[in-house]
């Protein structure tokens, strides 16, 4: 180990001490720093891993959309399913319809599954709380949670359902019933949107409520794994007429994901400067170091030392200051992050604010999900940030000439 | 006949003193051969410390020449090797215990290894603390870390030791064995001394004794 390195190390670990004042300190600022990096980023990237998931579990990883409706899927399906990449596609038909119990109207998204293929493209199966997707037939409705506690409906009652259609029959003086349907099942997804909002029925019963005839609005697709959306979505396309669009899931929501990296990107510059700060420490602690010890960098000049090895003994200290502290930081994050929700919990307790959480955060737990990139660029930053912290010091000492360094006071 | 190992010529060095210059020395001329050992003394401020920095290399004359052994590299590397310091206040460095501190001197040369630490732990065993080759420099007595100084400044075999008034902190009767303990350590090493003291019965011990007088060294008066 060069000299200089090994210097360092004693001086922020001196024989017989455990760890001295100034390392644990200069320690315990970058590793809040890193710390509050990796758990806000953290909880930012669970939101739109959360997010995603929800997306592909219900809807595919792709969709095939057309102006006006496809109307022959069947054979559009068959192509979809033959591009290379592809694993299954069900065809959906979607829209807004009015429900109403016991003279509680709603107002959800009613989406029209394919029976026989849904659940090879979708993981809706798994979000049923109460019966299956399997009891669905062309008479009965399955409700997501929040949407059948806001209506007072459970499983067995019989609710109307008011299509879109009657404003145009209305207009044309006709009388239009509701459609009566039964509720066989209650599905939660986690997301206050989709668990307020949505209903789910068989493809026939939607393609009635909307006069779509044998038309359905478009085609959920399922990629094997490990395929990328943007290239089998391209895949898709070129296979397709072009009046028939595949978008992957990142190019529906472009919009909402570019805001969503753009808050990351935004938090993560200003919670940088919680490391910047820990810096400034580190460089004005070390040019206390300079100043003290002045003579005995006078001594290792007198030794042999040559000037820049000085210099690479404070920086080396800054370095290891930001290899310390982003190790415990990245251990405190960690630890918190694996605590997130019981704290959440006791706090939603204590102020007894479980279901305002729910409703503004959208999901019942916090979620997180870590990228590796995201961890690498934390590290690289503080270890490099440190490390310049020691920049200055580092001059300081490396100017001092031994004969004048020896002769202070 | 071989080269001195110390040779300095015309050694001139003045600093400033508010309009004027102060000089120090004005054309030192010393020649130290291999295992001989001199003392210096002279009156304070009269440029002992400034001398042995010269001849340290440490600063720069403002004419003449340092060679050692012929050759005018006096560098950080060079020093690391050749020479020897060691200083009155002793510049330990409080983080490292004994043996570190005497391990340094190598470290900078280059390469710690297991020969390396055997002789530190000799070296500590010679000047009498092979016992607290693990204290810290705030756990020993004065004299104790003169002793640790000793031992640095012998660590890398020099062919040089040069000594700014080692014992102006210590006790007379400590003094005394540390100046005993440095001849004794030079002789059987071989290494040359240049000793600079006030003591005149410490400068007495050395082979010749030589007083810095008007930036001048000048042979005492009296033997």
């Amino acid at each position: 180990m060069p000299w200089y390195v090994h210097l360092a190390l004693r001086q922020l670990f001196p024989t017989g001490r455990w760890f001295p004042f100034f390392t644990l300190i200069s320690t315990l600022g970058v590793a809040l720093g890193v710390a509050l990096l990796v758990i806000v980023m953290s909880v930012m990237g669970g939101f739109a891993y959360e997010i995603r998931h929800m997306i592909v579990d219900t809807e595919g990883e792709v969709q095939v959309v057309a102006r006006g409706g496809i109307a022959d899927y069947p054979s559009l399906v068959k192509r979809v399913e033959s591009v290379p990449g592809v694993e299954a596609a069900t065809p959906y038909a979607r829209d807004e319809v009015m429900i109403r119990f016991k003279d509680k109207p709603a107002y959800p998204v009613l989406r029209g599954l394919d029976l026989s293929s849904v659940e090879r493209v979708t993981q809706l199966g798994r979000y049923v709380r109460v019966g299956s997707l399997d009891d669905l037939d062309d008479d009965s409705i399955i409700l997501s949670a929040q949407l059948a506690a806001s209506v007072g409906a459970s499983v067995g009652d019989a609710i109307e359902v008011y299509s879109p259609l009657i404003v145009d029959r209305l207009s044309a003086d006709e009388v239009f019933l509701p459609r009566q349907v039964r509720v066989v099942g209650i599905l939660e997804i986690g997301h206050q949107q989709l668990d307020s909002s949505t209903a789910y029925g068989t493809l026939r019963l939607a393609q009635d409520l909307y006069g779509l005839g044998s038309t359905v609005h478009g085609i959920d697709v399922r990629l094997k794994p490990g395929v990328n959306e943007d290239d089998a979505a391209a895949r898709i396309n070129a296979a397709l007429p072009e009046d028939i669009r595949a978008l992957s899931w990142e190019d529906s929501f472009s919009d909402f994901l570019w805001v969503l990296n753009l808050e990351r990107g935004m938090i993560f510059f200003l919670l940088l400067f919680i490391v910047i700060v820990a810096a400034f420490s580190v460089t004005s602690s070390l040019l206390i170091s300079v100043v003290r010890k002045t003579r005995e960098i006078g001594l290792l000049g007198a030794l042999g030392g040559r000037p820049v090895h000085v210099a690479a003994c404070f920086c080396a200290q800054g370095l290891l200051i930001g290899i310390l502290g982003t190790a415990a930081g990245l251990a405190l994050g960690f630890t918190a992050l694996a605590f997130r929700n019981n704290v959440v919990l006791w706090i939603t307790r204590v102020t007894q604010r479980e279901e305002v959480l729910r409703r503004f955060y959208q999901f019942s737990e916090l979620p997180s999900h870590t990228s590796g990139s995201t961890v690498a660029l934390i590290v690289a930053l503080t270890v490099a940030i440190s490390t310049l912290a020691g920049l200055l010091p580092a001059w300081k000492a490396a100017r001092l000439k031994p004969v004048e360094a020896l002769r202070s006071e | 006949m071989s080269e001195p190992v110390l040779s300095a010529r015309g050694l001139s060095k003045s600093f400033p003193s508010g309009d004027a210059r102060l000089e120090v020395l004005r054309g030192v001329d010393l020649d130290v051969a291999q295992g001989e050992s001199i003392s210096v003394r002279g009156e304070s401020g009269s440029g002992k410390s400034t001398l042995l920095n010269l001849l340290a290399g440490l600063d720069a004359p403002d004419s003449g020449t340092v060679a050692w052994e012929g050759s005018r590299d006096t560098g950080a590397r060079r020093r690391a090797s050749y020479l020897g310091m060691v200083f009155q206040s002793f510049y330990l460095v409080p983080e490292l215990d004994a043996l570190a501190n005497v391990l340094l001197a190598r470290r900078i040369l280059g390469g710690a290894d297991r020969a390396a630490r055997d002789r530190a732990l000799e070296l500590l065993g010679s000047v009498g603390l092979a016992g607290r080759a693990h204290h810290l420099p705030s756990h020993l007595s004065g004299g104790e870390r003169q002793r640790v100084a000793l031992a640095r400044a012998l660590m890398n075999s020099p062919r040089l030791i040069l000594a700014d008034e080692p014992t102006g902190n210590l006790d007379e009767g400590t003094g005394s064995s540390v100046v005993d303990l440095l001849l004794g350590l030079c002789l059987s090493a071989n290494a040359a001394l240049v000793l600079v003291t006030h003591n005149g019965l410490h400068a007495a011990k050395t082979r010749r004794s030589l007083v810095l007088h008007a930036g001048r060294l000048e042979a005492p008066l009296t033997a």
